[in-house]
């Protein structure tokens, strides 16, 4: 609205002030001509000193409206003739610039002509008209008049058409992108854009953006109910994996215990049989009566083995820094029946400190240990290697043996519960141990494996994550 | 008669001055005298009328006469001196006849010849030339401007109709300051 009023504005100054200039120059040019005339009209006059003839022939000038006085001057100044409208102030006598034949000049209420009054090319005198410009500031007036009325009109009328289009559009599109930013400042998308107007198009922006809105909420809705369906889901599997769990522990558990009476039995009995009629058995009778009690023998350490797996279960992990080297210290004192006089040779680096539960850790050591022993029983040199390697985040520890080594391809059993991949008679012991180590190493947070070849040796490998660093 | 010479032949004198061009404007000396204004309208009558041309008369220049008694003296002269009418050389002649007139663009009779108007009035009518004399009833005898003083001004009079039995055309602009035009004239 104001830059067209202004604009409106400057046009119409601009048409008045070139309107006003061409008026002023036409009014000079009309005044230029009366002098022209009267100068040449006068020239008898002056020359013969006729006044009356001089001023007859400025009375002609009444016939102009906005002629106020003339005057006739001789060259050397005097009045000559005169001719007032108003009984206005005589004029004085122009200056002329050397050369000059026509002088204008203008003050606030009058304009001035003079001219040099010339006969055969010499000047006899001077004529000097004064004109009012009273015609023009009428003229002004007027414009300014037409000019306000247009302007106020035109803007009446952009007011107007700005009216009906704010009610037909612009209104409607303004709501539209008000409901949008109410939207996705408030992430609600059960806002709607209300319909205002009646236009066409506005109606169908209008319910496609609603449709947009009501398509994103459904979506966020069903988002929402698969997301509470997989919660459930996992809260019911976390259930039953829980009573799972619960009740294998409780299945091992009573298991091993009610096993183990029968076994009591079995080896009690036999140990008795021996007792009471081992001197009447035969060499054969005897060897049956061995095989009994190791086969119980065996059993026994099975059901232990399965009973400190369940309990090893059901243990909590309370960590602490526990020196490394000082356990591996402690490993192999329990191990050391194992080594039974062979020759081993020890290599154990230096071991940092960790977080472990070192009630729970120590058992993991000495199974490995006690693996490595028993896997290097056929070597005449068996060489065992305890080291570690401090990894971004975690450290490795690590139990190396020169023994039998195993088949690569069958790595992934190694630490499954009852896995073995020799033969029981060949080497003692069940296949809990690892599966216990792996066990106890996840509830700690990390991983085992191993690496080894046929016939070149094995290494056990488990990790901890370090202090600080996620698990 | 005396004249006072007031502002009015002053100005009138420094309007011939600026005509001549010969003194600085508004260099002014004694008032004008009768004779000396009389003498520049003579000369100023020349802007204002049309002579047809005449085989007699010499139009490279232009040639005021005095007929009878010059009554100017050395004015006459002096006010022509070294001025140009349209571009053309001025010069005085005294003449005796009214033949002699045959050859002048403009004839001064001089109020001597009054008693001599009636055989003059034709012969001077025949010249060609505009007739002009300071005699009492000049333009009533077929003279075409007579010089009339009154209230201390030189005015003059116009006869237009011997002026066009001449050939002569007089401007409208010297009718208009005439102070009377006959347009009936004398006897021819």
């Amino acid at each position: 609205m104001l830059v067209s009023g202004i604009a409106l504005l400057i046009a119409g100054v601009a048409f008045a002030a070139y309107d006003l200039a061409t008026f002023r120059s036409a009014m000079v040019r009309d005044l230029s001509t009366e002098a022209s005339m009267v100068a040449s009209n006068s020239v008898a006059a002056l020359l013969f000193n006729d006044s009356h003839a001089a001023e007859e022939t400025l009375g002609a000038l009444r016939a102009s409206a906005s002629v106020v006085r003339a005057q006739i001057y001789t060259t050397d100044g005097r009045l000559f003739a005169a001719y007032s409208r108003d009984g206005s102030a005589p004029l004085p006598m122009p200056q002329f610039a050397p050369g000059a034949t026509e002088m204008l000049a203008f003050d606030a209420s009058s304009a001035y002509v003079a001219r040099v009054i010339t006969s055969d090319g010499a000047p006899v005198g001077i004529v000097r008209i004064r004109a009012d410009l009273q015609a023009m500031y009428v003229r002004l007036g007027r414009f300014a008049l037409i000019v306000a009325a247009v302007l106020v009109l035109s803007l009446a009328g952009a007011l107007l058409v700005s009216r009906v289009s704010q009610r037909a559009i612009s209104g409607p599109l303004a709501a539209v992108a008000a409901s949008a930013r109410q939207v996705s400042q408030a992430k609600d998308y059960g806002i709607r854009a209300p319909h205002v107007g009646t236009a066409y198009e506005l109606t169908v922006l209008v319910d496609s953006f609603n449709e947009m809105l009501a398509e994103i909420q459904a979506r966020d809705r069903s988002l929402q109910q698969a997301h509470d369906q997989l919660e459930a889901r996992v809260r019911e599997r976390t259930e039953e994996l829980h009573a799972i769990n619960s009740e294998l522990e409780a299945f091992t558990y009573s298991v091993s215990h009610d096993l183990r009476a029968p076994l009591r039995h079995i080896t009690g009995f036999a140990s008795l049989l021996e007792q009471e009629a081992g001197a009447a058995f035969n060499e054969q009778a005897r060897r049956h009566l061995t095989t009994i009690t190791g086969a119980a023998s065996r059993m026994a350490t099975l059901i232990d083995d399965l009973l400190a797996f369940s309990r090893m279960g059901r243990a909590t992990v309370t960590k602490r820094r526990v020196d490394l080297s000082q356990l591996v210290r402690e490993a192999r004192g329990e191990v050391w029946t194992d080594v039974d006089g062979r020759r081993i040779t020890w290599e154990v680096h230096e071991l940092p400190h960790v977080d472990a539960d070192p009630s729970l850790l120590r058992p993991v050591m000495v199974n490995l240990l006690s693996n490595a022993i028993k896997y290097t029983s056929t070597r005449d040199e068996a060489r065992i290697e305890v080291g570690s390697e401090v990894r971004q985040g975690e450290v490795v520890v690590f139990v190396r043996d020169n023994g039998v080594g195993f088949d690569m391809a069958y790595a992934h059993k190694l630490f499954g519960v009852f896995q073995r991949l020799h033969r029981a008679d060949e080497f003692g012991g069940t296949g809990i141990g690892l599966a216990n180590v792996r066990r106890i190493v996840q509830r700690h947070g990390g991983r085992t494996w191993a690496e080894g070849a046929v016939g070149a040796g094995a290494t056990f490998y488990f990790s901890l994550p370090s202090q600080g660093a996620a698990a | 008669m005396t004249f006072r010479v007031r502002r009015h032949l002053r100005a009138a004198a420094a309007a011939v001055v600026a005509l001549i061009s010969v003194c600085p404007a508004g260099a002014q000396s004694a008032p004008r005298s009768e004779y000396e204004i009389k003498a520049a309208y003579l000369f100023t009558f020349a802007r204002f009328v049309d002579w047809p041309p005449r085989a007699a008369r010499d139009d490279s220049s232009f040639a005021i006469c005095v007929l009878g008694t010059d009554p100017f003296g050395a004015t006459l002269d002096a006010t022509i001196a070294g001025a140009a009418i349209r571009g053309r050389k001025v010069s005085v002649r005294r003449i005796s006849s009214p033949e002699a007139a045959g050859a002048c663009h403009i004839v001064f009779v001089s109020a001597s010849e009054d008693h001599r108007m009636a055989t003059l009035g034709p012969a001077l009518a025949q010249s060609g030339a505009l007739t002009v004399s300071d005699m009492p009833q000049f333009a009533d005898r077929g003279g075409m401007i007579q010089f009339v003083t009154a209230a201390n001004r030189v005015r003059f009079e116009i006869n237009l109709q011997s002026a066009r039995q001449a050939g002569l055309m007089m401007s409208s602009e010297l009718l208009r300051v005439a102070s009377a035009v006959r347009t009936g004239g004398g006897p021819v």
